[in-house]
């Protein structure tokens, strides 16, 4: 299979005076082509130090990494030319409106004069700025830059997205605004990595993602694999919805072999098992009169916490 | 020019002409200029005062009377003091946050993100720079001249104007040569007030400093002059130039101890590029003879003032190439 972004042993000590931080600890990242992909970590963990590898801003101390294919030292400028970066820390020329913000950046990104005019509209209308396209960045609010940091990151309209916090500041709206954004370019075929903390805002509308810590890569892959793992550790869980009055259902769950825990809320009934009882499950509920029967994905929030929480890979 | 850099030129040269620091340092030159252009003539008024002043008459510039061909030396002396001032903060003011204030603000992230090369970004802002300071130059004295002209009371010639115009080329190099400099601190700097700091020590050093440094080295290198006394007698003036220099006649050993003193002083002055300004400015209204009123021809300035212009070149070069070397080679954006 073939990644859009991939990272071998990729390894990234800092030198300063106060000693060695090593910021990425041989870490291998693959992203696949046409996916929104969640980097998600604890404040320190390496995601800024990672992304900024990716598109040349810092060089890797080991390791290597590939962009669609490209060698990020070696073919930098082939990567940039088809990468939009939302980076961390970012700033605009507060002197200068958004509009001649985004046209210089975008006469970098090499867009013609011609085609820019109309693509710098597109790009503020998409972010909700076109009222404000004539207006000095320095009179902009942080949300409002923050749009405006991921319209310059549209420009080029890339292949790849890399997005470093991109909802740091939105409002509810701009949040909402985002994540349809991401889904709609995500279907056009676009790869999307978006790297963050805040799970609640954009996690779940990553299909794919990768767990880092203390610059290790602790696991990655699609929601399913991933979820595989904590069901591993951590149980299986079934939701029952019943109609009537389930006691007898009940008694008869609670003697399935594997099963820890069964709890009823409403007409919900909860079922944790150490061990996948799915089938079983089929045959009881079968007698009954059941509404439905499903397993429960465990959320990116109980997927983070199972592995960044001490439960994975200490 | 690659497309990348024009890109960038244009924004930087867009970005500091809206800016007051810009603006600001125009308007600094036209105020010293003017003023110290006030405060000269105000000092000679009594001097001229009844001492006719003879018009010059047209096409016959060869009938200037020596009163007015001093007044051009004091004239073109006050426009260079005024220069040797505000053009090296004009570089100052270009240079100090060319590279840190993107780093601080971090739109050099947005910059270095996209397909260019770290040098193209130089290119750009070394070139806008240049064109800012030619702008800047050209401008504060176009607006100051008429009015100190009119202050002293001088009609200047289309030679000394020509002149005047000339003598931009070693304030573009004045102001240039702090530039580099400048940001060349701006490419090794984490803060912008730190950038600042350094490059206004380095102003003050080359300055201020160097000078007195210089006549301090003389001095201990030569000792403390020969005890003999000294057998006043008339001075006469000799007129070298743009500099008339009092030799009073001294004895033979202190003579000699003097002129050893000025040859050192000026030899550690060869460094400071505000004096190879002045030299070079000197050396352009230099007249054939104190007699005549027609300059030294270019050429000949060339071939005797070369190393002043080396000097300032070679600072515009070294800054720049390292501000090159550290940028473009270390590939790290802090
Ligand atoms: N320029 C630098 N010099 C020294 N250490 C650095 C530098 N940049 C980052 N670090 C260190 O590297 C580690 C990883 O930092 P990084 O910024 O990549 O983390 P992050 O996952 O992006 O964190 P956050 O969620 O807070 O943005 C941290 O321990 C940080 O202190
Ligand atoms: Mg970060």
């Amino acid at each position: 299979m073939e990644y859009a972004i991939e990272t071998e042993n990729l390894t990234k000590i800092y030198r300063d005076r106060a000693g060695k931080v090593v910021a990425l600890d041989s870490a291998n990242l693959r992203v696949p082509k046409g996916v929104l992909f969640g980097l998600f970590g604890p404040n320190g963990a390496g995601k800024t130090t990672l992304i900024s590898i990716l598109v040349g801003l810092q060089l890797p101390t080991r390791g290597t990494a590939r962009v669609l294919g490209f060698d990020c030292v070696k073919q930098s400028l082939e990567i940039r030319k088809r990468v939009g970066l939302l980076p961390e820390n970012y700033g605009f020329y507060e002197h200068m409106t958004a509009y001649e913000n985004l046209e210089f950046l975008g006469r970098l990104d090499g867009i013609p004069w011609g085609e820019l005019r109309r693509r710098i509209d597109e790009v503020l209308e998409l972010v909700g700025l076109k009222e404000w396209a004539n207006a000095k960045v320095k009179t902009f609010s942080r949300g409002m830059n923050q749009r405006l940091a991921l319209a310059q990151a549209l420009l080029k309209d890339p292949e790849v997205l890399i997005l470093d916090e991109p909802t740091l500041g939105l409002d509810p709206q701009g949040s909402a605004m985002f994540r349809e954004l991401m889904t709609r370019l995500v279907k056009e075929g676009r790869t999307i990595l978006i790297s963050t903390h805040l799970l609640h805002e954009v996690g779940f509308i990553c299909s794919h993602a990768a767990f880092i810590r203390k610059g290790r890569i602790v696991a990655q892959g699609n929601l399913e694999e991933l979820a595989k793992q904590y069901r591993e550790a951590r149980g299986y869980s079934y939701e029952v919805v019943v109609q009537e009055r389930p006691e007898d259902l009940l008694r008869e769950l609670r003697q399935l072999e594997g099963v820890v825990e069964v709890g009823l809320e409403n007409n919900t009934i909860r079922v944790r098992a150490s061990r996948d009882i799915m089938r079983e499950l089929l045959g009881v509920t079968g007698r009954y009169q059941v509404r439905s029967l499903r397993e429960r994905a465990p959320t990116w929030d109980e997927l983070y916490q199972f592995y960044h929480g001490g439960g994975w890979g200490e | 020019m690659s497309e990348k850099v024009a890109v960038i030129v244009r924004k930087e040269v867009l970005e500091n002409l809206r800016s007051l620091r810009y603006w600001g340092l125009i308007v600094l030159f036209v105020l010293l200029f003017v003023a110290i252009s006030a405060a000269i003539s105000a000092a000679m008024g009594s001097a001229f005062q009844g001492r006719e002043v003879p018009a010059p008459e047209r096409g016959r510039p060869a009938t200037r009377g020596v009163a007015e061909l001093r007044l051009v030396v004091q004239f073109v002396g006050s426009l260079s003091a005024a220069m040797s001032f505000v053009a090296p903060l004009l570089g100052i003011a270009l240079g100090f946050s060319a590279i840190v204030a993107e780093r601080e603000k971090g739109t050099i992230r947005l910059v270095l993100a996209r397909p260019v090369y770290r040098d193209q970004v130089l290119n750009g802002k070394i070139l806008a720079a240049t064109i800012l300071i030619a702008i800047a130059v050209f401008v504060s004295t176009a607006l100051s001249l008429p009015i100190s002209a009119t202050l002293y009371g001088v009609t200047l010639t289309a030679d000394d104007l020509s002149r005047l115009m000339l003598s931009l080329i070693p304030s573009i190099l004045l102001a240039l040569a702090y530039y580099a400099l400048s940001l060349f601190i701006s490419v090794l700097s984490d803060r912008s007030g730190r950038a600042l700091l350094y490059c206004i020590l380095a102003w003050i050093f080359l300055t201020f400093v160097l000078p007195i440094a210089a006549s301090m080295i003389a001095y201990s290198v030569l000792g403390p002059p020969p005890a003999i006394a000294l057998n006043r007698t008339s001075a006469t003036g000799v007129e070298i130039g743009v500099t008339v220099t009092v030799v009073e006649e001294l004895p033979p050993q202190l003579q000699d101890y003097y002129r050893k003193l000025g040859e050192i002083t000026s030899s550690v002055l060869m460094i400071s590029p505000n004096d190879r300004y002045f030299t070079l400015v000197n050396a352009l209204f230099t007249r054939r003879s104190p007699q005549t009123t027609s300059y030294v021809d270019l050429g000949s300035i060339i071939a005797t003032r070369w190393v002043d212009l080396a000097v300032l070149a070679a600072y515009v070069a070294v800054f720049t190439l390292l501000s090159y070397i550290f940028f473009v080679q270390r590939q790290e954006v802090r």
